[in-house]
């Protein structure tokens, strides 16, 4: 994940660059206030959250704390059903193997659908290298990959982008004038996708869960895009997470109850697809040869951290980042990897193992606990935040003022071990600073956060109680929006109130 | 030389395979290690396997079934049509087909649909073809070429409004995708309460028996992803009809 990080060297630097496009933070803060207000909708729906949310928390520890044999299991299930399954302990091998396969494929070009995993390993740029084309074919994503950027956002990647300058790439493709109007414009992708998925000789797909037992594998999407990878091309290439293993399609049922409320408000994605090899003899569409390379990249060295190891349950939904209130500042760019929100702010270090490179992620929390919270497995993101920047002061690479306040945390964290007490200690020493509600002292342990923000005083009540505060900040911000786009988004908004379910993305 | 060129590819598999064998025991000896524990060979207990109990005995009576699909599928922008039998939904598909001046049909192959007789309740000018039906036609060109695609559900379930297809020779994964607008006949008594009552049926069936592709579609193809202005029809069919039929 050293890949491309746009403006600026530090997150400081490339938030506050976020910070100044008012655009981008508008709709940032408008789409993730709607997919958290579809996700709050939904779990109250569909009821006893709270129950589901440890279902799938007892399903993910099991597995992983298993994953030798399940993966073993699902590996030898998918041979038998006639995959060719590979394995790759580095990125670098990950893009070996997939650029082997390109080239005895002879393909010319490859039709993606959504997949985190080639995002971590900036496979397109390396299919590039050897001439073959990598088209993203999710809506959103093919946006960005014609304006060149990153995702930023895991479920709406093209989130900082207006419809202005959308139908302004997607002419330049076109070669002639498109209207900014959504449908016009969607209308244009979905006519050159089919073209590029019926001539493509590769498609590639991520895969949102793999079942052991039968060694299938699940996709979850709006748009039937990641349908038509799998389907129309001669050869599938699947690149998986080690980690993304779950025991049966009894457990699907949980993963499938938490994963789409959680991500879009939505009761199910428009399509679940379990696919379980490639075509049978008889049949006349799907792939003829498939291919599943396992990644670890990074992930097994979470296993037995006790500290880390949860961070291999997360399911990919993204409701940490609606959750957080620093990702609704900053956006996903600002985080300046693949992963972005709290979950990447752990996930990246962890990854790459390099604390002290990506360890100013980790001061971009706030430790409010809203991304726990949030959380449909129950990873405790917060606590990781804190271990993470324990440890970066422990091999050193604090600064001196940092570590003196570290020393403070990591004698709460033996005792205590949760943030209340931290929260608490918090509470305590902010009286001396605080002022008019703001804490802008630039000295002592907090300073390295204050030169990057303004740190709200920790609140007499808890962070996560004052919601209905934030809600209507959020709200009279919105009203400082142009009025033809704040009216777009407010039918937008009461189409889906009618309509049931939250938003619906590809 | 295709013969050659086909070996080499044979053999590169076969390399591949060897390789990846190889590499399975290294990687898994390194997950058991790190675990803590030696490799483990027989299935640990799974005391959490699937919902809990108590959603595995919630059920909604055949009548509340059949509205809580309706009302599922319709909150997505789904169309929804109750009909008495095959032959009302015959006639409901030719009646579309005049209104969409629908000129190719494609269905599978699959008796329920062959009951349906669409060759001779479509309107003049409009062609059936059936997939999979000869070994010459490029199938998947002739569903990207179909102005309908009509599929029957395998399963369907009312809590999230949904149908279940399964791919087999004569039943394409691609007439349930490719067409503009698709058609869905769903026999009333097989839609069930819970998602979870169709996931388990592939657990009983075991690898063996499942099909390549199981498809679970819960209404059009949609995408929010232009300033989260809902597009329907993105890439799948963007007109979707559940047929209820019985």
């Amino acid at each position: 994940m050293s890949g491309p990080v746009k403006g600026g060297a530090t997150v400081k630097a490339r938030a506050e660059l976020a910070l100044n496009d008012e655009f981008l933070r508008k709709a940032v803060r408008f789409t993730t206030e709607r997919l958290r207000n579809g996700k709050k909708k939904a779990s109250e729906e569909h009821g006893n959250w709270e129950e589901w949310r440890e279902r799938g928390r007892q399903i993910r520890l099991h597995t992983i704390a298993h994953l030798d044999y399940y993966l073993n299991l699902f590996v030898n299930n998918a041979r038998a059903n006639g995959v060719h399954v590979h394995f790759a302990e580095t990125a670098e091998e990950a893009v070996k193997l997939t650029l082997d396969i390109a080239k005895h494929s002879g393909a010319r070009s490859v039709v993606k659908s959504k997949s985190m995993v080639t995002e971590e390993l900036h496979l397109n740029h390396a299919l590039d290298s050897i001439g073959v084309e990598a088209i993203e074919t999710d809506l959103g994503e093919y946006i960005i990959q014609l304006a060149g950027e990153m995702p930023s956002h895991i479920v709406i990647p093209a989130i900082h982008k207006n419809r202005y300058q959308i139908a302004e790439l997607l002419s330049k493709e076109a070669g002639y004038e498109l209207p900014p109007d959504t449908t016009a414009l969607a209308g244009f992708v979905r006519k050159k996708l089919r073209e590029k998925f019926l001539e493509a000789d590769i498609g590639m797909t991520g895969c949102n869960f793999a079942i052991a037992e039968t060694g299938s594998m699940v996709l979850f999407e709006n748009e039937g895009n990641a349908r038509m990878v799998s389907t129309v091309p001669k050869t599938q290439v699947t690149l998986m997470g080690m980690e993304r293993i779950i025991p049966s399609w009894s457990d699907l049922e949980v993963m499938a109850t938490l994963l789409p409320r959680s991500a879009t408000g939505q009761k199910l994605t428009m399509y679940m697809s379990g696919i379980t090899g490639p075509r049978r003899s008889g049949d006349a569409d799907g792939p003829e040869e498939m291919h599943i390379i396992i990644v670890d990249n990074g992930r097994s060295l979470q296993l037995g951290d006790p500290e880390f190891q949860e961070l291999l349950n997360c399911i990919r939904c993204g409701a940490c980042l609606n959750a957080c209130p620093v990702y609704r500042h900053i956006g996903g760019h600002a985080y300046g990897s693949t992963y972005s929100g709290p979950i990447g702010a752990v996930l990246t270090p962890s990854l790459n193992k390099n604390i002290a490179e990506w360890d100013d992620i980790a001061n971009a929390s706030s430790l409010c606990g809203a991304c726990y919270e949030a959380c449909p497995v129950k990873i405790p993101l917060h606590d990781m935040l804190v271990y993470l920047r324990r440890r970066k002061v422990e091999s050193g690479h604090g600064n001196k003022l940092e570590s003196i306040g570290m020393q403070g945390f990591a004698s709460v964290m033996g005792s205590a071990k949760r943030m209340s007490g931290i929260v608490k200690l918090g509470k305590l020493g902010q009286k001396l600073v605080a002022k008019d509600g703001e804490i802008r002292l630039k000295l002592g342990p907090l300073k390295g956060w204050n030169t990057y923000r303004v740190t709200p005083s920790l609140p007499k009540e808890a962070f996560r109680d004052q919601w209905p505060t934030l809600e209507s900040e959020l709200r009279n911000e919105l009203r400082e929006m142009k009025p033809d786009m704040l009216e777009r988004m407010k039918q937008v908004a009461e189409r889906q109130k009618q309509g049931g379910g939250g938003g619906h993305h590809g | 030389m295709a013969n050659q060129q086909q070996e080499s590819h044979a053999e590169w598999l076969a390399r591949l395979a060897e390789e990846s064998k190889a590499k399975q025991e290294k990687f898994m000896n390194g997950i058991a290690k790190r675990l803590g524990h030696p490799r483990m060979t027989s299935a640990p207990a799974h005391p959490y396997r699937g919902a809990p109990d108590f959603w595995k005995a919630y059920e909604w009576t055949p009548e509340e079934r059949i509205q809580g699909f309706t009302d599922n599928f319709l909150s997505v922008g789904g169309h929804v049509a109750r009909l008495e039998s095959l032959a009302d939904a015959a006639a409901f598909i030719a009646g579309k087909a005049e209104e969409m001046s629908a000129r190719t049909v494609l269905r599978q192959d699959d008796p329920a649909l062959a009951e349906l007789r669409l060759e001779e309740t479509l309107p003049a000018g409009a062609s059936v073809s059936v997939w999979n039906s000869d070994d010459e036609s490029q199938w998947k060109t002739v569903a990207a070429g179909a102005d309908f695609g009509v599929v029957q559900a395998d399963h369907a379930v009312a809590y999230t409004g949904s149908v279940t297809v399964l791919s087999a020779s004569g039943k394409g994964r691609s007439v349930s995708l490719l067409p503009t607008v698709l058609f869905i006949v769903i026999p009333v008594e097989r839609i069930k309460t819970r998602l979870g009552e169709v996931l388990t049926t592939f657990d009983e069936t075991g690898r063996e028996g499942l099909p390549a592709g199981i498809h679970f579609i819960s209404g059009p193809s949609r995408s929010s992803d232009i300033e989260n202005d809902l597009t329907i029809g993105v890439h799948g069919p963007g007109i979707v009809y559940a047929l209820l039929v019985g």
